[in-house]
C-alpha cells in the first residue's frame, strides 16, 4: 500500500482506521499533505464561483424588502385612524346600555323591599300598638298584643334585626310589665294597709247601728232610705267599696298571662302575712289608751273583712284553707296582744269601752263567718282582770271613807238628812222613827257608805257582764263571787289597816265592831239587789251576810289584842322592891291604876257588844294571871322576900277582885276567877307555909294545891331563900326556917325525880 | 322584875274637846299627825320614856275627853296626876276662857301641889288666831304657872314642853326629898316608897 491516495480517503466513509494507520506506517506523508493541499484549494475555488454566482440576487431582495417596510407603516397608520373613529361612535351606546341595566337593577330592587315591608309592617303596627297600651298601663291588653306579636307577626321575620331586636326585648318588656304590675300591687296593699282601719271603723259602727235596732226601726229606717234613696247613697257604701280592688284583679290577670299565678297566689299570701303581723302590732302604750285600742282593733277588723272580699272575689287567691290558717294565728296573736294590754289597764271605764269594742269586733267578725270563741274567752279572762281592777279602786274607795271616819255614832239634824240616810241603808227602828232631832243613829258614817259602795262596785261588776252571752245564774254567781271577795278581802284589808292605825283607840274599834254587825244585818238586802239585778232566785247559801263577818271577827280579835297590850304597858311600869320586909298594905299603883282602866273601858262597851265584851274580858283577865306569874318567875328576879311576896298576893287580891266584881254582865260566876286559881294557890302556899299539907295530898284528889307543881315552887323557894339570907335578923328564926326550906326542898326535888 | 326606869311620872292632859289633847299626846308618843279628828271617849293612855340627867323617866300621860259627858270618868284620874297639861286651841276663844274652869276643876280634885302647864295649840294656824300669844302668857303668870305655844301638826314645842313639865316635876321631887330626909343616897328607893304612899284610888278600891 504505498501509494494511498486522497481519493482512497474520502472514498472511505466509516472506516477510518486502517487508513490512518497506512498514512502513519506509510512513507508518503510529504505527498498526502500535498494533495491535502491540492484539495484545499480546489475547494476555495469553488467557493469563490458559487459567491459570485449569488449576490445580485441577493442586493435585489434587500431592496425589495425595504420597500415592503413602508407600506406596512402605511397599513399600520390607517388601522389605527378607524380604530379611534369606531371608539368615537360606540362611547355614547356603551353609555346607554349601562344606565339601562342600572335602571332595570332599581327597578327589581324596589320590588322586593316593598314586599318585605309589607310582611314587617303588621308586626310594626302591632308594636305600636302594645307601646301605646304599656304606656297606658293597660298591662293586660298589652301582653295579649305582645302574645300576637310573638306568635303571629314575628314569625315571618327571621332575618330582620328589629325583628331579632324585639324578640330579644319581649323578655325584658314582660318583666318590666311585670314589675309595674307589681309595683301597682305593692301600692295597693300599702293603700289597703291605710284603708283597713277604716274599713274596720265603718264595718263596727255599721254592727253597731244595726246592735241597736229592733226589728221596727230596721223598717222605719228601711222608709226613710227609699225615700232618700239617691242621696244617701254614700252613707251606705259597704265596707269594700271604700276601696278599689282592681289592682288585685289586674295583677292577677297579669301574672295568669304570664303563667306566674302560683307565683301571684303565694306572693299575695306572703305580703298579707306580712302585713298581718304589721297589723297585729298593738300601738304602743295601748294599754290605757282607748283611742289606741280601738284603731288596733278596727285594723284587724278591717284586715279581715278585706280577707274576706278578696276570697270571695278573686278566686283561689284567698283560699279557705289559708285564711283559716291566717285568722286562727292572727286570732291568737290578736287575743294575746289584747289580754297583755288590757290587763296592765288599771281603769274600769276604759276596760269596760275596751269590752265593748271587743263585742263588736265579735259581730262584725261573725257576719264575716269568722270563729269568735276565742275572743269570748277573752273577755271571759278580761272580766275577771276587770273585777280585780274594780277591787283595787275600791280598795281606794274604802280607805277613802275610813280615813274620814271618825266611828262615832252618826248623828243627823233633820228630816231631810234621816231620809236620805234610810233612802241609802236599809235601816229601820221604831225608837229612831219616834225620837227627836238631832237623832242618832247606832252605826256610824260609814255603815251607809260601805253599803253603798258595796251596791255600786256591784253594780260595776255585772255592767261588764252584759252581752257577755252568761245566763242570769251565771252573772248573779259571778256578783256575789266578786262581792265576796270586795268585802272579805278587799275590806277586811283596809279595815285591819285602821286597826293598826295606833291612833284608833278602843272605843273606836268597839264601834267598828258595832258598825261590822249593822252591815252583816244589811247583808241579805245586797243579794236581794244581786237577785233583782239579775233576774234571778236568791240563794240563800251564799248570802253577802257572811262576807262582813270576816271584817269583824278580826275586829273583835283585836279588841282583845288592844287591852292586851294596855295591860302589858301598866305592867312594864311594875317596880317591885324584891326585899321588902314589910309590905304597906296597899295594892301596887300600876295595878290599881290598870283596873281602873279596865273598869271604865269595859264599861263603855259591855252593853252594847256583851259577846265580845265577855270574851275580852276573859282574855284580859287570862292575860293578867299570866303577866303576874311571870313577874315571879323573872329569871332577872333572884330573890323574893316575904314582904315582896305579901305585896304580890295584895296585888293579886285586887285583880280576884276585880274579877269577881261582874265587869261585864252576862258572865258565869267565878268564871274569870278560875284564871286567878293557879296563882292564888301558889301565894297561899307559899305565904302559908303548909308545907306538910301539901306534900301529904300531893297526887291526891281531895288537894288544896293541886295547881301548883313541885318543880314549880322549888323556882320561887330557891328565890326566897336568898332573900332570907339578907332579911331575916333574928338568927334563931332563921335557922329555924333555913331547915325548914332545905327539908321542903328536898321532898319537892324527890317529887319532881319521881315525877320524871 | 326588874325596873326599867328611874322615876315613873304621871301627867294628864285636859282641855275642850277638839282643842288637839289626843294629837299632842299622839305626836309625843308616835311623833305622827293624824288630820281626822276622832274625839275622845273616857280616857286613854301613852307610855314614853325620856332620859333626863342620865336618868330614866317613865311619862304616863293620861288623854281625857274634853266632852262635858265624859267629866266624871276623867276627874276620877285628877288625884293620882302629877303634872296637868292645860290645853286650849288658840282659834277657838271659847276654849281659852274655859280654861279658867279647868283650872277650878283641878283645884277641887287634883292634889294641891300638882304640877301644871299651859299651852295654846295650833299655833300653825296663825291667820285664824282669835287669841293671841300675849293673852296666853298673862293668863299663864296669873295663875303661876309656864306657858307654851304648840303645834302637834307642825310639831312644834311638844317635846319641849313635856320635858319641861317632866322636868319642873323632877325637881320639885327632888327638893322635897332632900327636905324630908338629909342626903344619904338611895334617893331612888326612897323615892319608890314614897311615891305608893301617893297613889290613888287604892284604897276605896281594895276596901
Amino acid at each position: 500500500m504505498s501509494k494511498v491516495t486522497v481519493q482512497d480517503i474520502e472514498a472511505v466513509d466509516d472506516y477510518w482506521g486502517p487508513t490512518f494507520r497506512s498514512i502513519l506506517e506509510g512513507n508518503n506523508t510529504e505527498s498526502l499533505s500535498e494533495q491535502l493541499e491540492q484539495r484545499i484549494r480546489s475547494h476555495d475555488k469553488d467557493i469563490e464561483r458559487i459567491c459570485n454566482l449569488y449576490y445580485q440576487g441577493f442586493i435585489d431582495s434587500i431592496q425589495e424588502l425595504l420597500q415592503v417596510r413602508t407600506q406596512a407603516k402605511q397599513l399600520h397608520e390607517e388601522v389605527h385612524t378607524l380604530d379611534r373613529s369606531v371608539q368615537q361612535i360606540s362611547a355614547s351606546v356603551l353609555q346607554q346600555g349601562q344606565d339601562l341595566v342600572r335602571a332595570r337593577q332599581i327597578e327589581s330592587n324596589l320590588a322586593s323591599a316593598i314586599d318585605a315591608l309589607q310582611a314587617c309592617l303588621p308586626a310594626l303596627e302591632c308594636y305600636i300598638k302594645f307601646t301605646q297600651q304599656a304606656n297606658n298601663k293597660q298591662y293586660y291588653q298589652s301582653l295579649r298584643t305582645l302574645e300576637t306579636l310573638e306568635s303571629q307577626h314575628l314569625v315571618g321575620l327571621n332575618n330582620y334585626r328589629f325583628a331579632t331586636q324585639i324578640r330579644q326585648a319581649i323578655p325584658v318588656i314582660k318583666e318590666n310589665i311585670r314589675r309595674s304590675a307589681e309595683a301597682d300591687f305593692r301600692e295597693f296593699l300599702e293603700n289597703i294597709r291605710k284603708f283597713s282601719p277604716k274599713i274596720g271603723e265603718v264595718a263596727i259602727t255599721h254592727t253597731k247601728k244595726l246592735q241597736k235596732l229592733d226589728i221596727n226601726a230596721i223598717i222605719e229606717e228601711h222608709k226613710l232610705l227609699r225615700q232618700q234613696d239617691n242621696r244617701d247613697e254614700e252613707n251606705n257604701l259597704s265596707a269594700q267599696d271604700l276601696i278599689d280592688f282592681s289592682p288585685i284583679y289586674r295583677c292577677l290577670h297579669i301574672y295568669m298571662v304570664l303563667g306566674q299565678r302560683e307565683y301571684f297566689e303565694k306572693d299575695y299570701r306572703q305580703q298579707r302575712r306580712d302585713q298581718s303581723k304589721l297589723v297585729l302590732q298593738p300601738p304602743p302604750g295601748m294599754h290605757d289608751n282607748l283611742e289606741a285600742y280601738k284603731t288596733y282593733i278596727c285594723a284587724i277588723v278591717g284586715f279581715f273583712i278585706v280577707e274576706d272580699h278578696v276570697k270571695n272575689t278573686a278566686g283561689d287567691v284567698v283560699t279557705t284553707s289559708y285564711l283559716e290558717d291566717l285568722w286562727s294565728t292572727s286570732l291568737t296573736k290578736f287575743v294575746n296582744e289584747i289580754s297583755m294590754a288590757s290587763s296592765s289597764c288599771t281603769d274600769p271605764n276604759i276596760l269596760l269601752r275596751i269590752k265593748n269594742l271587743i263585742m263588736l269586733s265579735i259581730n262584725t267578725f261573725k257576719c264575716y263567718g269568722y270563729t269568735v270563741n276565742m275572743l269570748f274567752e277573752c273577755l271571759h279572762n278580761m272580766r275577771d282582770h276587770y273585777n280585780e281592777v274594780l277591787l283595787q279602786r275600791w280598795v281606794h274607795v274604802f280607805r277613802d271613807i275610813l280615813d274620814k271616819e271618825q266611828f262615832q255614832p252618826m248623828i243627823v239634824e233633820n228630816q231631810e238628812e234621816y231620809e236620805s240616810i234610810i233612802e241609802r241603808f236599809p235601816f229601820h227602828s221604831e225608837q229612831l222613827e219616834n225620837a227627836a232631832f238631832p237623832k242618832k243613829f247606832p252605826f256610824s258614817r260609814m255603815v251607809p257608805e260601805v253599803y253603798h259602795q258595796a251596791k255600786e262596785f256591784m253594780y260595776a261588776c255585772m255592767k261588764f257582764a252584759e252581752e257577755l252571752t252568761l245566763s242570769p245564774n251565771e252573772v248573779a254567781a259571778m256578783v256575789r263571787k266578786a262581792a265576796n271577795l270586795l268585802l272579805t278581802r278587799s275590806f277586811s284589808g283596809c279595815l285591819s289597816m285602821v286597826f293598826r292605825n295606833p291612833s284608833v283607840a278602843l272605843p273606836q274599834l268597839i264601834q267598828i265592831i258595832v258598825d261590822t254587825q249593822y252591815l252583816e244585818k244589811a247583808g241579805p238586802f245586797l243579794d236581794e239587789f244581786v237577785c233583782h239585778m239579775t233576774n234571778t232566785v236568791s240563794n240563800i247559801s251564799q248570802t253577802p251576810s257572811a262576807m262582813f263577818h270576816v271584817a269583824r271577827q278580826e275586829a273583835e280579835k283585836q279588841v282583845g289584842v288592844r287591852i292586851c297590850s294596855k295591860i302589858d304597858e301598866f305592867f312594864d311600869l311594875a317596880a317591885y322592891d324584891w326585899l321588902l320586909i314589910e309590905p304597906p298594905g296597899i295594892a301596887s299603883a300600876y295595878i290599881t291604876d290598870m283596873i281602873s282602866y279596865l273598869k271604865s273601858t269595859f264599861d263603855n262597851f259591855a252593853f252594847k257588844l256583851p259577846g265580845i265584851a265577855q270574851t275580852a274580858c276573859r282574855r284580859t283577865c287570862e292575860h293578867i294571871a299570866n303577866k303576874i306569874y311571870d313577874i315571879l318567875y323573872d329569871e332577872e328576879v333572884k330573890q323574893i322576900s316575904t314582904g315582896a311576896l305579901q305585896q304580890i298576893n295584895l296585888d293579886l287580891l285586887q285583880c280576884e277582885f276585880f274579877a269577881a266584881s261582874e265587869p261585864v254582865p252576862g258572865l258565869r260566876e267565878g268564871e274569870l276567877s278560875k284564871y286567878f286559881l293557879k296563882n292564888r294557890q301558889l301565894l297561899d302556899l307559899l305565904i302559908m307555909e303548909e308545907w306538910s299539907t301539901y306534900l301529904h295530898d300531893y297526887g291526891k284528889q281531895e288537894n288544896r294545891y293541886h295547881l301548883v307543881h313541885p318543880q314549880s315552887i322549888i323556882v320561887i323557894l330557891e328565890k326566897i331563900r336568898e332573900a332570907d339570907k339578907k332579911t331575916m335578923f333574928s338568927v334563931l328564926r332563921k335557922n329555924d326556917k333555913k331547915k325548914l326550906l332545905d327539908t321542903v326542898l328536898k321532898q319537892l326535888k324527890h317529887l319532881t325525880e319521881r315525877q320524871n | 322584875m326588874a325596873k326599867t326606869y328611874d322615876y315613873l311620872f304621871k301627867l294628864l292632859l285636859i282641855g275642850d274637846s277638839g282643842v288637839g289633847k289626843t294629837c299632842i299626846l299622839f305626836r309625843f308618843s308616835e311623833d305622827a299627825f293624824n288630820t281626822t279628828f276622832i274625839s275622845t271617849i273616857g280616857i286613854d293612855f301613852k307610855i314614853r320614856t325620856i332620859e333626863f340627867d342620865g336618868k330614866k323617866i317613865k311619862l304616863q300621860i293620861w288623854d281625857t275627853a274634853g266632852q262635858e259627858r265624859f267629866r266624871t270618868i276623867t276627874t276620877a284620874y285628877y288625884r293620882g296626876a302629877m303634872g296637868i297639861m292645860l290645853v286650849y286651841d288658840i282659834t277657838q276663844e271659847k276654849s281659852f276662857e274655859n280654861i279658867k274652869n279647868w283650872i277650878r276643876n283641878i283645884e277641887e280634885n287634883a292634889s294641891a301641889d300638882v304640877e301644871k302647864m299651859l299651852l295654846g295649840n295650833k299655833c300653825e294656824l296663825n291667820d285664824k288666831r282669835q287669841v293671841s300669844r300675849e293673852r296666853g302668857e298673862q293668863l299663864a303668870i296669873e295663875y303661876g304657872i309656864k306657858f307654851m305655844e304648840t303645834s302637834a301638826k307642825a310639831s312644834i314645842n311638844v317635846e319641849e314642853a313635856f320635858l319641861t313639865l317632866a322636868s319642873d316635876i323632877k325637881a320639885k321631887m327632888e327638893k322635897r326629898l332632900e327636905a324630908n330626909n338629909p342626903p344619904k343616897g338611895g334617893h331612888q328607893l326612897k323615892f319608890a316608897e314614897t311615891r305608893k304612899t301617893e297613889t290613888w284610888l287604892s284604897k276605896c278600891n281594895l276596901l
